[in-house]
């Protein structure tokens, strides 16, 4: 219809020739939709970062470790060879088996002497872990048949004990008496979350471990690769059923040992990031309406503004109707500029946020989709009143305001 | 709605026993108390009378503004006196234009856009209306004025602006409430022999509410209210300015 077009243009119009006021109206509403979409970014970006981070952690890993519950009557056994072994021959979804022995005891090179975690570990614990090297190799399943004096330091170990010289090739003392031929060195991973320096380490194969660093061959814990990420689950119940088999627990009997999932702490720390996103989302939804009321505002203000304009409007002849429409589309507009503005802003302060941050910029089409429908919505919803104000005055008064 | 307005010489507008009482704390005050009058098409008449007498409420209830509580309100022949609000905005859409003291332009609007405003609440589409408020325009002599903003017109310009938006529906009625109140005397006096020449060429009627005896005597016949009743011109004291 004619009129309709043409009382959006004239809407338009009058938007455009009050800049000032029709950006102050807008303003609050665009904030609020910007405020909403960068939220939501934000605690999507935070979720998959703080996911991403315990990733790191081997998702499809099922660790084993000894365990003694004060109700256990009991004594802690801790996992042995004889487990490792036997999960090795019993077990049919598993695809590697990977122990891990650990003590702190001194290495020596040169005159320097410190004491580091030396952990004996399998030639696949370094690429489980997603750890890199920076400079030689890792030792082989040749190195862990023959149990040969090898390592792999952390680069810590590298800057105390040699400074700038190469280590590649050098022989450092562990624990005294073992000479051990540096085959690699491990790229840096700073700090853990707990403080704890990661690059103050030393890995060995785990059979030379046994035979020249211990006298009592145990392990730390075991990890255990299930031949599918799918396979968690089940591998994790085959695996408690044979170590309560191994270890001769009775049906009644708790078990002695936990086996543990990286996924269960994920699958936490995502519930948790998950709440504090709608947190944040609750939070911007309510700016949002704080946004959708400052239209109602500044359109009930200008209703107010306008009485003498909406008077002149009656007495030429536009019915209540048409100027109960011609209010609606004004907010209308406003509220689908101001919309428009927001998600823009919106957009734009997220992916800053996420560079800065080092998060994955998340910007979810349904994100930005939901806080439009509702900032056009809040919009509609504020700008009725005032327009039902402006259609039911009396022209009479209206006109007599000077 | 309305039957078309006749050239026979049936009165445009006729009233009978028109009366108007607003409620108040210690009763009712009659504004209007029995208004019988009748105005011929292409009559311009003069609406005279002191503060109170109830020129005001007449002419509010004579552009379908306000409903009158008692009488009977025939305009082109039809009683109008009780209609809803949307049926009295029609009314003044086709039937009467508004001409007012402070002229009552758009701000935000062009004068062509003032002009055009009746038509476009009428539904007539933008081109047409666009070309009706040109000619108007160039009738009341602003031909060059058309993207002007009132801001940018003086007193007489805005004031012929208005005129040209009363006119722009055809109405058979105009209402110009002191239309020269605003304006100095030789303005004021172009804006009167404007308004005649556009009665003669569109055969308006024409109803003027004035204080101003010199403009009133520009009119066919006048009309004298005090206390809300029509009287005969001796009953009014003649003050300086009624």
């Amino acid at each position: 219809m004619a009129l309709g077009r043409e009382t959006w243009r004239l809407a338009f119009k009058l938007v455009i020739r009050q800049p000032g006021r029709s950006a102050l109206t807008m303003l609050g509403l665009a904030i609020g939709v910007g405020a909403f979409i960068a939220m939501v970014s934000f605690g999507e970006g935070a979720r998959r970062s703080v996911v991403a981070q315990f990733e790191v952690l081997g998702t499809n890993l099922i660790k084993l470790q000894t365990s003694n519950p004060g109700s256990n009557p009991r004594p802690a056994v801790p996992l042995t060879d004889a487990d490792v072994r036997f999960i090795e021959r019993e077990a049919t979804t598993v695809a590697r088996v990977l122990p891990v022995a650990r003590r702190n005891t001194p290495v020596a090179f040169g005159g320097e002497q410190r004491p580091t975690w030396v952990n004996g570990v399998a030639p696949g614990y370094i690429g489980i872990h997603s750890w890199e090297l920076a400079a030689g190799g890792n030792f082989d399943k040749t190195d862990l048949d023959e149990r040969a004096k090898v390592c792999v330091l952390g680069q810590t170990n590298v800057r105390e004990l040699f400074g700038d010289r190469d280590p590649l090739g050098e022989t450092v003392t562990l624990a005294g008496s073992v000479p051990c031929r540096v085959v690699g060195v491990l790229a840096e991973k700073g700090f853990s979350t707990n403080g704890i320096d990661l690059d103050d380490i030393a890995l060995v194969p785990y059979t030379m471990y046994n035979t020249h660093l211990t006298d009592r061959p145990t392990y730390a814990y075991v990890e255990v690769e299930p031949t599918n990420k799918g396979l968690m689950d089940a591998a994790r119940e085959e695996l408690t059923d044979i170590l309560r088999r191994a270890h001769g627990i009775q049906e009644d009997e708790p078990n002695d040992f936990v086996a543990s999932t990286p996924l269960e702490v994920i699958r936490a720390a995502d519930r948790t990031a998950k709440i504090l996103g709608t947190l944040l989302a609750s939070i911007a939804a309510v700016s949002l309406l704080v946004g959708g009321i400052g239209i109602m505002n500044i359109q009930l203000v200008s209703v107010a503004e306008r009485t003498e304009e909406i008077g002149v409007r009656a007495a030429i002849g536009a019915s209540p109707a048409q100027i109960l429409t011609q209010f609606l589309i004004e907010g209308l507009i406003l509220t689908l500029i101001g919309t428009l503005a927001g998600v823009t802003l919106g957009i734009a302060v997220a992916t800053l946020v996420a560079e800065n941050m080092g998060w994955p910029r998340v910007i979810s089409p349904s994100g930005v989709g939901l806080s439009a429908t509702f900032g056009v919505a809040v919009g509609l919803l504020f700008g009725y009143l005032p327009a039902r104000r402006a259609a039911l005055l009396d022209p009479i008064h209206a006109l007599r305001r000077e | 709605m309305l039957a078309n307005a006749s050239p026979t010489g049936a009165p445009v507008i006729e009233t009978r026993g028109l009366t108007k009482v607003y409620p108040n704390s210690v009763g009712s005050v009659p504004v209007l108390a029995g208004v019988d009058m009748s105005i011929a098409h292409g009559e311009i008449v003069a609406l005279r009378g002191p503060s109170g007498s109830g020129k005001s409420t007449l002419l509010n209830i004579l552009g379908c503004l306000d409903r009158p509580t008692r009488g009977a309100y025939l305009l082109g022949g039809s009683d109008v006196s009780a209609l809803t609000r949307e049926e009295q905005a029609w009314v003044r859409l086709h039937y009467i234009g508004f001409i007012f003291q402070s002229f009552h332009l758009l701000g935000h609007a062009t004068a062509l856009e003032n002009v055009t405003l009746p038509l476009h609440y009428a539904g007539v589409p933008r081109e047409k209306s666009e070309q009706m408020g040109r000619e108007l325009l160039a009738r009341v002599g602003l031909s060059h004025r058309h993207e002007h903003f009132p801001t940018q017109l003086s007193g007489g310009e805005r004031q012929r602006v208005a005129i040209a938006r009363a006119l722009t529906g055809r109405p058979p009625v105009v209402l110009a409430d002191e239309p020269t109140g605003a304006l100095d005397t030789k303005t004021g006096a172009e804006i009167m022999r404007l308004l005649l020449e556009l009665r003669d060429e569109r055969k308006t009627s024409i109803i003027l509410v004035t204080h101003d005896p010199e403009v009133a005597d520009y009119a066919d016949r006048q009309i004298f209210l005090r206390d809300g009743r029509v009287v005969d011109r001796s009953e009014v004291p003649d003050g300086p300015r009624s």
